[in-house]
């Protein structure tokens, strides 16, 4: 047992360098360079050129924090659902959550219905309301008889996805004018993150992972069927209903703010499990901070790599996750 | 039904009777459309989730994990329903898990991945878990199911330590019927959604009773070992009729092999003159072939003689087999010398011990003799048998026309 606590405490330090490290690294990266050392000065308030501080006060700092939020959200979503279904392939995508959250968002642009409702922009509820509905949606169509097949669910959900993508090309059809801003959303940007967007967003995926955080040694149980929870004494149904809306909560939030971004909740949770084992009690932590370091260095190497333009950071994490994840098929086939 | 403490109760039935339906009700993983389930009195629907799970363990039939956990982490699993959840797990669950692993000897597997255990191992580490839950009740659904023998046993033995050492009631689905009989001290059958017989196995796993619930003939007997019933399916499958009819002369078992191979080739056989409960007999009734037959020990009387001679006269065959001769049945061979057989294809089956088999001191081998050099007495071995009779009734049927 020694042993592997041992390195659960690395692979956690580890993490929480490369997190700092990515931090810095895209905090000082962009079109401005800005060394470490100014960006010390200029967090501790000292005098320091204006330009510098209002880019990184203003405009990357808001950004790269968003990141770290977003991809911790979606990374443990990742992770729990995969738990909750016995099944590696889940995760907010394939189940059909971003697609419906990603319609909603179109909905409420199209419709211009971009008010304010408490401080929230119509946008996220909307986004929110659309990854519930197909969740419910099609938790419901694989559920017969008071059985569920996990296979029957995947399918739903990717034929659902598919639906709702062709929904969502057949609105933008007809709305020329406003293409733009729903490309956004389907391709996942931050490039549009403010301290405001910040803050909304870890009000609602921090309460969230906690709450994720709270359940996972019910987790490590759910894994050994729901006949099994069931008899050592887990309410699954219950269970699964606040772990399911809690998740959707994160995807509502994540694609309400940063679009939809593929294959981070998949490949997050895969990567720490080959490094630690099973143990949700702590997948579900370091895939959240391994989910943050991703998206930052995702987000930051799209901003970069083709200045001035910049590549939506859901098409990075495609770009990078992809062949990652075919990667561990084959690894896992052997 | 109502379920004591401390024993061992087997649920048997065909498949899809309801016997998994009825454990979930059992376990209130289902709830009843009418009716209820009562432990210690309480209504179980009553109790909360955590409360049962302190009372009530489960065993399924298989466990795959699609993640991979240790062992030692599947077996704690089991202290869940005691667990403080901002505490986790204290020294008393890890020393009751460990005692599990001794218990159920999987100390040694403790720090391997579950997924790379075999069936058993995987069966063996789930009831350590079970062990760990520390319930007066465990319920399984076909534990052994997809298990070796050797693995059935010894996973049914370790429940049954259980249910003697720790007072455990178990409840199990069990397949296979004559495991049922041996560990059970309790057997309910299930058919068709309800429970038809339920009592101890003599009350329940009669031939009857089996015939009703799963509409198969078997024959049950008494298990030599540890007796209690055993029972054996009648395995006729429905081969197409020859329309040779054969008859046998046999006697004292000196017939069983023959007749069981000649029916299942699809002749159509009638043996004599046999005892009433003679091994020969009991076979031909089995096989439902008309039999002469005597009361035991009185000699051959001149009714079942002339139901044996009318028996034979309508065979297009006839067979003797290696059997004992004594005064009650040397009329056996009497019968092959009558001029109303003659010419009829005899095949004799012959061991050169002849004498050795002769209790009439000297009269039946006289007989014998003179049968082998009767017309058409056929000296010949049991492994040819079924190729001879064809040839000589296809050749006998000929010279006829």
């Amino acid at each position: 047992m020694g042993k592997v606590k041992n390195r659960n405490w690395q692979v956690f330090v580890f993490l929480i360098a490369s997190l700092i490290l990515t931090l810095i690294f895209a905090t000082s990266t962009g079109a401005v360079k800005i060394s470490t050392a100014e960006i010390i000065e200029i967090l501790a308030k000292k005098d320091s050129d204006i330009v510098n501080a209002s880019i990184l006060m203003d405009i990357r700092l808001p950004r790269v924090l968003l990141a770290v939020v977003l991809g911790a959200g979606l990374a443990a979503v990742g992770g729990v659902m995969q738990a909750i279904f016995k099944n590696p392939l889940v995760d907010s995508y394939t189940l059909g959550m971003s697609s419906g959250a990603a319609l909603g968002a179109v909905i409420s642009i199209i419709t211009g219905l971009n008010a304010r409702i408490l401080g929230m922009e119509t946008t996220g509820v909307f986004a929110f309301i659309g990854a519930v509905l197909t969740l419910f949606f099609v938790y419901s169509l694989a559920y017969t008889r008071n059985r569920m097949s996990i296979n029957s669910f995947l399918l739903a959900g990717v034929a659902v996805s598919y639906f709702l993508a062709s929904v969502i090309s057949f609105l933008m059809m007809l709305n020329h004018d406003k293409i733009e801003h729903i490309v956004f959303w389907t391709m996942g940007s931050l490039s549009m993150a403010t301290w405001n967007e910040f803050f909304i967003s870890a009000a609602l995926i921090i309460p969230s992972l906690a709450v994720l955080m709270y359940y996972t040694r019910e987790l490590n149980i759910l894994t050994m069927g729901e006949d099994a929870a069931h008899h050592l004494g887990i309410n699954t149904f219950a269970l699964k209903n606040v772990l399911l809306i809690t998740c959707a909560l994160v995807v509502g939030s994540v694609v309400s703010t940063g679009g939809t971004i593929a294959f981070l909740g998949l490949v997050a949770p895969h990567i720490i499990r080959l490094i630690i084992g099973s143990d949700n009690k702590r997948v579900i932590p370091y895939s959240a901070l391994l989910g943050s370091i991703l998206l930052v260095l995702a987000d930051t190497v799209g901003r970069v790599l083709i200045q001035p333009a910049e590549i939506p950071v859901g098409v990075m994490t495609s770009i990078m996750g992809g062949p990652f994840f075919i990667f561990l098929l084959r690894k896992s086939k052997n | 039904m109502n379920i004591g403490k401390g024993s061992f109760f087997c649920i048997v039935g065909p498949n899809g009777s309801g016997k998994s339906t009825l454990l979930r009700v059992i376990s209130a993983a289902l709830k009843p459309q009418e009716g209820a389930v009562y432990l210690d009195g309480r209504s179980i629907n009553g109790i909360k989730h955590r409360s049962i799970a302190g009372m009530l363990s489960f065993v399924p039939q298989n466990t795959s994990l699609e993640f991979d956990f240790k062992v030692s982490d599947v077996v704690l699993m089991g202290r869940y329903p005691y667990i403080n959840k901002l505490k986790g797990e204290t020294g008393k669950d890890f020393e009751i898990a460990e005692k599990a692993m001794e218990y159920t000897n999987t100390t040694h597997l403790k720090d391997r991945s579950f997924m790379e255990l075999s069936g058993g191992e995987r069966q063996r580490v789930i009831l350590a878990q079970a062990f760990a839950q520390d319930t007066d009740i465990l319920i399984l659904d076909e534990p052994v199911s997809h298990l070796d023998l050797q693995h059935q046993v010894e996973i049914l033995n370790l429940i049954k330590k259980m249910c003697v050492d720790r007072k455990l009631t178990a409840i199990t689905v069990l397949h296979d019927l004559n495991l049922a009989s041996a560990y059970g001290d309790y057997i309910v059958m299930m058919k068709a959604g309800a429970i038809m017989k339920q009592g101890t196995p003599f009350e329940t796993l009669t031939a009857d009773g089996i015939k009703e619930i799963f509409d198969t003939d078997v024959y049950v007997s008494v298990s030599p070992v540890g007796n209690k019933p055993y029972i054996y399916a009648l395995t006729k499958p429905n081969i197409e009729k020859k329309g040779i009819r054969v008859h046998v002369i046999c006697g004292g078992g000196s017939g069983s092999d023959i007749i069981s191979r000649l029916c299942s080739e699809g002749f159509d056989l009638s043996s004599g003159v046999l005892a009433i409960g003679d091994l020969d007999w009991k076979i031909s009734k089995e096989n439902d072939m008309q039999v002469a037959e005597e009361v035991p020990f009185v000699g051959i009387s001149g009714e079942a003689y002339a139901k044996n001679k009318e028996l034979a006269m309508a065979a297009d065959a006839i067979v003797l087999t290696g059997l004992y001769l004594g005064k009650s049945n040397l009329k056996n061979l009497e019968l092959l010398l009558e001029k109303d057989l003659e010419g009829k294809p005899l095949f004799i089956l012959e061991d050169e011990s002849f004498a050795a088999r002769d209790y009439t001191g000297g009269a039946a081998c006289r007989l014998y003799e003179m049968i082998k050099f009767r017309n058409n007495s056929i000296l010949t071995d049991s492994k040819l048998l079924k190729e001879e009779i064809i040839k000589a009734v296809e050749t006998h049927g000929e010279s006829k026309e």
